[in-house]
């Protein structure tokens, strides 16, 4: 996930010439030296400028003329008997961005002619100026710089007169420019399709929202000492902004990695009782008593990658928001078992909500510990990927709110650890209320745990759960056999959100089945990503009036007929995911207000 | 169409077409039947400053031009100045666009 990926701490190290993105070391090179396609071609031209005043003027060169030493020679040095390195490069640098290339277009030109020419001076063999211009002329043919210039006349050798060829030559370069515009529309429309953002018109506060982050980020780094006010300033007036714009601001910061501790300061000494950080990474343990101090009215907090939250921070928290009953926590790894004991203890039976993940530290005496003493009041409950949590077994035992709604029990350390027992038990205490049951990753779920869970999980009188969100991600051992039972024994009239990805064994009449349960009226999400054995028939019987996302990656069966068939049969949808589908080609038809992400053909 | 007329802090007015009005669902409700401003066409706007009222009527603008545009339309992008941000943010809150 994120934690792989190192990002530069600020733009100096790109500049730095460390090699970033998509980039190879050999393009980095290439630009550190000034080589583009763009700048060989202006060179190109130049010096076919020069041959023609020279033909005017009545000079013509012999072919085989050996002591030829005209520019038009320097045009393509290396490029004579540089044999591969010379391609490699002009092919290479033809890879660049966009941008990079329209950026250098004039830096440096300048400096990679001169030294081009004195290289070509030097390499100049004698060979006729027709011969090689041929030769580039052919070479060029195959190179992707075709797309921005049609019809150059550089590409053949041609006796125009030189200012018609200049004419040509704004024509061409007014024309290229509007063809990188037209890449950098589609790139943009690309990233957003991504973003999976199907309105192509922001809204206007998430362009206000993004103008005002962007701003406190670039004035961070210009101003050090008096950003401290103007984050006041800044606050002040957001002061008056819903609670939904203000975490719409903190994900805006978050997705530009620009939270800390300066930023923090725009939530402080607000009203907000909840409050969501995505990315807390730069965010100093000073920060968090900072929050715990100033925004003493938070009962929900959630801080995701907190790798800097301390143990003194964390108690700290505990200590000073005296309404805190929900916190979801992701990666605080500095936590250690004693402190998660003290703050479990502070915490007694206030804890409604209590979500960790990613971090080795949380044991099973911490585990102990948050049920002991929280177990009665916890409504919520989610842990994964904890590496050092080997007794899920807890779980179960402590699990007695009658009306516990959460339970995510995901990516266990061992495969082994969270078995069918655990979750049958535990789906007994708290099965009639649950809401939300995530068991993405635990792999050794068989289908006992859904033909116990049928009972389980529905009311006493009735053969129907009010489950909302079900998500059993990558269980590759329950079978087609499993679910029909669980589908089929019980409805499920409130499911909105569901997930069966990578459930490699499942066919046809397991999602046949969902589609007839109750589920299908209320459903709005539902990923069916990788189920490889699912041949198509199942989607006859689908009919979801309220599904808004449908997630139809890596089947087999998808085609273009299907792609239509999904939009006319819900008409609510809205995203339609073809990932790794590659029977859905252009041709497919998509009926208007739904959007198809991920086809083949879809390239830029 | 009919036009609607803004009238911002100031007193000065501004006018839009119903069908861009109709884009923002504040607005929109403003308009319908039981209120009065859906007899007068008119909608007073203490709050908002008349600077920061001209660009809400823009954006209003643009998004009834744009909405339908095709997949290979260009959609230019909609500028706000720096120094207004915030103050847009609250409006464009307060009318949920």
């Amino acid at each position: 996930m994120y934690r792989g990926r190192n990002r530069s701490k600020n733009n100096k190290d790109a500049e730095d010439g460390s090699v970033r993105g998509p980039n190879s070391a050999l393009t980095q090179f290439l630009k550190e030296q000034g080589i583009s396609a763009e700048s060989i071609r202006q060179r190109w031209l130049k010096s076919r400028e020069k041959e023609g005043e020279d033909d005017t003027e009545g000079v013509k060169k012999e072919d085989g003329e050996e002591d030829d030493q005209s520019l038009s020679a320097s045009a393509r040095p290396k490029r004579e008997e540089g044999g591969i390195e010379s391609a490699d490069e002009y092919d290479k640098s033809d890879e660049e961005d966009d941008e990079e290339e329209e950026e250098e277009d004039d830096d440096d030109a300048d400096d990679s002619e001169s030294r081009f020419t004195t290289q070509g001076r030097l390499r100049a063999d004698g060979r006729s100026v027709e011969t090689r211009l041929k030769r580039f002329a052919a070479e060029s043919e195959d190179s992707d710089e075709e797309e921005y210039d049609e019809g150059m006349s550089s590409r053949t050798i041609s006796e125009t007169p030189v200012p018609l060829q200049q004419e040509d030559h704004a024509l061409k370069l007014k024309k290229s420019k509007q063809q990188l515009q037209q890449r950098r529309r589609k790139k943009k429309r690309a990233a957003e399709l991504l973003d999976r953002k199907t309105r192509r018109i922001s809204t206007l506060q998430d362009i206000c929202i993004s103008l005002i982050s962007s701003n406190i980020s670039k004035l961070q780094k210009e101003t050090s000492s008096s950003d401290e006010t103007l984050s006041q300033q800044i606050r002040q007036t957001l002061g008056g902004i819903s609670t939904e714009n203000m975490n719409k601001l903190a994900r805006t910061l978050s997705k530009n990695r620009a939270l800390n501790d300066h930023t923090l300061q725009l939530f402080l000494r607000t009203d907000l009782e909840s409050l969501t950080f995505h990315d807390c990474s730069k965010v100093s343990y000073e920060g968090y008593k900072l929050l715990a101090i100033f925004a003493p009215h938070l009962s929900e907090l959630s801080l995701q990658m907190c790798g800097q939250l301390n143990n003194e921070a964390l108690l700290y928290i505990a200590q000073k928001l005296p309404n805190l009953n929900a916190l979801y926590l992701d990666g605080p790894f500095l936590i250690n078992e004693a402190t998660w004991d003290a703050f479990f203890a502070l915490m007694k039976n206030k804890l409604k909500a209590f979500h960790i993940s990613n971090t080795h530290r949380f044991t099973d005496h911490s585990l102990r510990s948050l049920l002991e003493n929280c177990g009665e009041s916890l409504v919520s409950l989610r842990l994964s990927r904890l590496d050092a949590v080997f007794d899920y077994s807890l779980v179960p035992q402590y699990l007695k709110n009658p009306s516990f709604e959460h339970l995510s029990l995901e990516y266990p350390n061992k495969e082994e650890l969270v078995s069918d027992d655990i979750v049958i038990d535990a789906l007994k205490q708290v099965g009639p209320s649950l809401k939300h049951l995530s068991l993405n990753g635990c792999f050794a779920l068989t289908d006992e745990t859904f033909i116990s869970a049928k009972d389980a999980l529905s009311s006493k009188n009735s053969s129907s759960s009010v489950l909302e969100n079900l998500q059993l991600e990558e269980l590759d051992q329950i079978t087609t056999d499993g679910m029909v039972y669980f589908f089929s024994g019980i409805q499920l009239p409130n499911l909105k959100n569901c997930s069966l990805r990578r459930c490699f064994l499942l066919q046809d009449m397991a999602v046949s089945e969902l589609f007839l349960n109750e589920a299908s009226k209320s459903l709005t999400n539902l990923s069916l990503n990788s189920l490889k054995d699912v041949k198509g028939e199942c989607f006859e019987a689908m009919e979801c009036p309220k599904l808004k996302r449908l997630d139809v990656g890596f089947m087999g069966c998808v085609n273009d007929k299907l792609v239509k068939c999904l939009g006319e049969r819900n008409p609510s949808l809205e995203i339609l995911e073809v990932f790794g589908d590659n029977l859905v080609s252009r041709k497919a038809v998509i009926r208007p207000g739904l959007t198809v992400i991920g086809r083949q053909s879809d390239t830029l | 169409m009919s036009e609607i007329t803004l009238v911002s802090k100031d007193g000065s007015e501004l006018s839009l077409s119903r069908e861009a009005a109709d884009l923002s669902p504040v607005l929109r409700s403003m308009l319908s039947r039981p209120y009065l401003e859906e007899q007068q066409s008119k909608i007073t706007l203490n709050e908002i400053k008349p600077d920061v009222l001209k660009k809400v009527v823009e954006y209003l603008e643009y998004c009834r031009q744009y909405r339908n545009a095709g997949e290979d339309e260009d959609i230019p992008e909609f500028e706000v100045p720096t120094e207004m941000s915030l103050e847009l943010l609250l409006v464009a809150d307060f009318l949920n666009i």
